[in-house]
């Protein structure tokens, strides 16, 4: 067990290396930042002499090496465009971003599983058919026009909810919340709806045909022919060994959401890090940029990693037939 | 009777007294609260508000009394003197005086500062007492009070307090996040990026023409969103519209769109010194561009009446120099832009030897100004029509500069807003022969003998009439060189709520002091 994390902790440094690196060669396609920092009376010496005083002079590969020296002493660097450290940005911006992909995830799981064995359980009613037709929409449509949509219709013409922002928020030493004030759920409400209806749906499609497969199996027939309750057959046995697919393919898209939340935030203008890393490439703010790609990683990488530990957790399997090639 | 007056008088008052929030949504957020920091529109605009200069604009751009009452020239035109305005503090209680200016002067021509180059022909400024500044100039400056509107003041106590007496716009400092001006305005919440909100400032020695208790700025970035949150009255105000969701926006009820124009005059240039065309299917070729008859040739097959029907929704004007004619200087004798004539172009060419036409790389941005790819796209085919091929290359504005900067083009497209309000200031920065601070944006690298000695004589005539022709016989050679082909100048459209009045000014500046919420 131990030597399995540990492996997979050094391959995890190794994927994080890399994709700094691909990162950091990007960045000169991105643009030059220069000109967003100087204004319209710059010359020809001021954008020479910035433009060494940030290091854009250097090859990405020593850029790449300076970041990784400060980052490692936990330096970020300093915002191109706001000239305050990335650390402290991400800091103010990550609650907003963590709260809206909580309660996509939240919502995306609940409504997912829950739809998903009625689907599967009732699969020939035709409230399931309904729901299977209408969850073709959020795998098919873009983000950002579910997004637009609703703000249309339940902003625009109903005026029910807030067309953009978090809404109210308290300031909990350092982490804001949108949870304590009314403005602040209500403002919630669109954006997670945009946000985790494909992975709902996703989840949804996922339940119900795992729970289709199992409840063809020996055991529930069996369970079943023993007499059991409907619901205790139905959520017991056959939920229960359903999950692990659900659980892999879950915490791959908790990822999935919070980077994804980059166009949710984008359309609802919703003040989380991926607005802000949107308007990072449009300013070429790369301290930004790179820490943001980076956090992205570690936290990508990190829920892989967890997913794995899940996995020994829920199924014994794994633990018994270690070694075994299985 | 006269009780019932009496109550409905102060019922009317109350009501007029009431609590007005004002919400207004930009496309950017101002990156730094520091004047001196950064010379940009979103900056300066919002700062305006907070701060003040020694003069402002008033709504039709003409400079007005700020802080200094009046400004007369020195000598022989050594300098000028500004008379200070007395009782004036700033937010924090601080008194404004003459040692406040000699600060500012210092600290926004320092090398830090971004704004330095306002500053280029000052030689020095001298308290005279403390209500009287003398600031002189290397040479009769005419326009120095013109050019000097978004010089904005800082309190010098405040800033050695706060360890502030220099910009810092690397790694920030305490004014880029607090705000302490003289303006009508005080900043009570700064979260960058997220919102700002700003309360009228008690002590301004000016009379409040507004009735707003509270503004709250939030940036809007996507426009589609922006114009939900106005419709749905989510913000007062939003800036810019889209120019295609105008007329939509417009029908809408509760809501108005304010469309003038901008101070922003869109332009084609050239690659003037290079010897050989660097794209499309002649790559390699002499460069037909160093010919004046090419350069009239394609004015003469641009059809932009057509452009601005189309493309612009008749929203924007044409351009025949350029500075638009709300600029100080512009000339009235050259007027005329060259007409739309297919023709006319495709003999230009013959005469030029180019019959058979040519083919070319012209660079745009797809993100700069407005529509600016559809309108490249329009070009792209009207000079098809005289046989010309360009060969359209689009992309964002922070790969653009870079590229022109190293000469990757034939032709490009540009937009100039000049920072003075002056036709000086384009010949300055876009026709002089590029060298040291002069002709900075000449990407093409255009020389005119004329152009350089008049440039200098235009900047240091006292004389209005005297500057006056000098301008127009330098706007005479560009329109006849065909420097640069000016096409129109660019539409300013914002959007509000029915019960918002303001003032649009084509600076594209949003005045809060203007605005009553009805």
């Amino acid at each position: 067990m131990l030597a399995f994390i540990l492996r997979r902790i050094f391959q995890s440094i190794i994927v994080l290396l890399v994709v700094g690196l691909v990162a950091f060669s990007m960045f000169t396609f991105v643009g030059d930042p220069i000109d967003n920092m100087l204004g319209q009376e710059r010359t020809q010496a001021d954008i020479e002499r910035l433009r060494q005083q940030l290091g854009l002079d250097q090859p990405f590969v020593v850029q790449y090496w300076n970041f990784l020296q400060n980052a490692a002493q936990g330096n970020f660097g300093i915002s191109y465009r706001q000239g305050r450290p990335v650390a402290e940005i991400l800091m103010e911006r990550a609650p907003a971003t963590l709260e809206l992909a909580a309660v996509s995830a939240f919502f995306a799981m609940t409504l997912g599983i829950g739809l998903g064995v009625f689907t599967a359980i009732r699969r020939d009613g035709i409230e399931s058919n309904l729901i299977m037709g209408v969850s073709l929409i959020g795998v098919s449509l873009p983000t950002f026009l579910i997004g637009i949509l609703l703000i249309y219709v339940f902003s625009v013409e109903l005026d029910w909810l807030p067309s953009f922002g978090r809404g109210e928020v308290v300031d909990l030493g350092g982490w804001t919340t949108g949870f304590l004030t009314t403005s602040g759920l209500k403002a919630l409400i669109l954006p997670a709806i945009t946000l985790g209806l494909y992975q709902m749906t996703l989840i949804m499609r996922l339940v119900r045909s795992e729970m289709l497969e199992v409840l063809r199996q020996d055991y529930i027939r069996f369970a079943r022919a023993r007499g059991l309750r409907e619901r205790a057959v139905n959520f017991r046995h056959a939920l229960k060994n359903t999950l692990v697919p659900v659980i892999t393919v879950t915490g791959l898209q908790l990822g999935a959401i919070i980077a994804f939340a980059i166009i949710t935030e984008t359309v609802f203008q919703w003040p989380g890090v991926g607005l802000l890393f949107i308007n990072a490439i449009q300013f070429v703010d790369i301290p930004v940029m790179a820490a943001y790609l980076m956090l992205i990683s570690v936290m990508f990488v990190g829920i892989n990693l967890i997913v794995d530990l899940l996995y020994f957790a829920i199924d014994p399997r794994l633990r018994v037939g270690k070694g075994k090639g299985h | 009777m006269r009780p019932l007056k009496i109550t409905l008088a102060l019922l009317a008052l109350s009501l007029s007294a009431q609590a007005e929030e004002f919400r207004w949504a930009g496309q950017t957020d101002p990156q730094t609260m520091d004047p001196h920091a950064v010379s940009s529109a979103p900056v300066l605009g919002f700062l305006n508000n907070v701060y003040e200069g020694l003069v402002r604009r008033d709504a039709e751009m003409k400079i007005e009394p700020a802080l200094a009452t009046s400004w007369e020239p020195i000598g022989d035109g050594e300098g000028w003197r500004f008379v200070l305005r007395e009782g004036v503090t700033f937010h924090d209680g601080a008194a404004f005086d003459a040692d406040d200016v000699i600060f500012s002067y210092e600290r926004a021509s320092s090398e830090q500062s971004d704004v330095a180059s306002w500053f280029a022909p000052v030689s020095r400024v001298e308290k005279v007492d403390a209500y009287t500044v003398d600031i002189f100039t290397t040479a009769p400056n005419p326009i120095f009070p013109d050019s000097i509107a978004n010089w904005m003041m800082v309190d010098s106590g405040w800033a050695a307090a706060n360890d502030t007496t220099r910009p810092d716009k690397d790694q920030g400092n305490y004014a880029t996040l607090n705000a302490n001006g003289t303006g009508a305005f005080r900043v009570t919440d700064r979260q960058p990026g997220l919102q700002t909100v700003l309360e009228p400032f008690d002590g301004w020695w000016g009379e409040a023409e507004h009735n707003i208790t509270k503004a709250t700025f939030t940036p809007i970035q996507n426009p589609a969103t922006a114009v939900a949150a106005l419709i749905s009255g989510d913000v007062d105000f939003i800036n810019p519209v889209p120019i295609q969701d105008a007329e939509r926006l417009d029908g809408r009820d509760g809501v108005k769109v304010i469309k003038g124009i901008e101070a922003r005059v869109i332009m084609l240039g050239f690659g003037h010194d290079h010897e050989t065309l660097n794209f499309g299917a002649d790559e390699g070729a002499p460069n037909p561009f160093a010919d004046v008859r090419v350069r009239r040739a394609v004015a003469h097959a641009i059809n932009v009446p057509a452009i601005l029907q189309t493309i612009m929704r008749g929203n924007a004007e044409p351009a025949s120099q350029l500075v638009s004619p709300a600029m100080r200087g512009y000339s009235d004798a050259h007027a005329e832009r060259p007409e739309y004539d297919v023709e006319r172009a495709r003999a230009l060419l013959d005469e030029a030897g180019y019959g058979d036409g040519f083919s070319f790389g012209l660079k745009c941005t797809n993100d700069r100004y407005l529509n600016d790819e559809s309108v490249c796209q329009a070009i792209v085919s009207m000079l098809a029509q005289v046989g010309i091929e360009a060969v359209l290359e689009s992309m964002p504005v922070r790969n653009y500069w870079p590229e022109l900067r190293e000469d990757a083009f034939d032709a490009f497209l540009l937009g100039w807003s000049p920072g003075t309000f002056d036709a000086e200031h384009p010949i300055r920065f876009l026709v002089a022969t590029p060298e040291g601070n002069l002709g900075t944006w000449n990407f093409g690298g255009y020389s005119n003998a004329r152009i350089d000695e008049l440039l200098p004589a235009i900047q240091s005539e006292i004389d209005d009439a005297e500057r006056q022709a000098m301008l127009d016989e330098a706007a005479a050679i560009i329109q006849d060189e065909m420097a640069y082909v000016p096409l129109y100048v660019q539409p300013l459209v914002w959007g509000a709520r029915e019960t918002i009045e303001l003032v649009q000014r084509p600076d594209d500046f949003f005045i809060l002091r203007w605005v009553r919420v009805n």
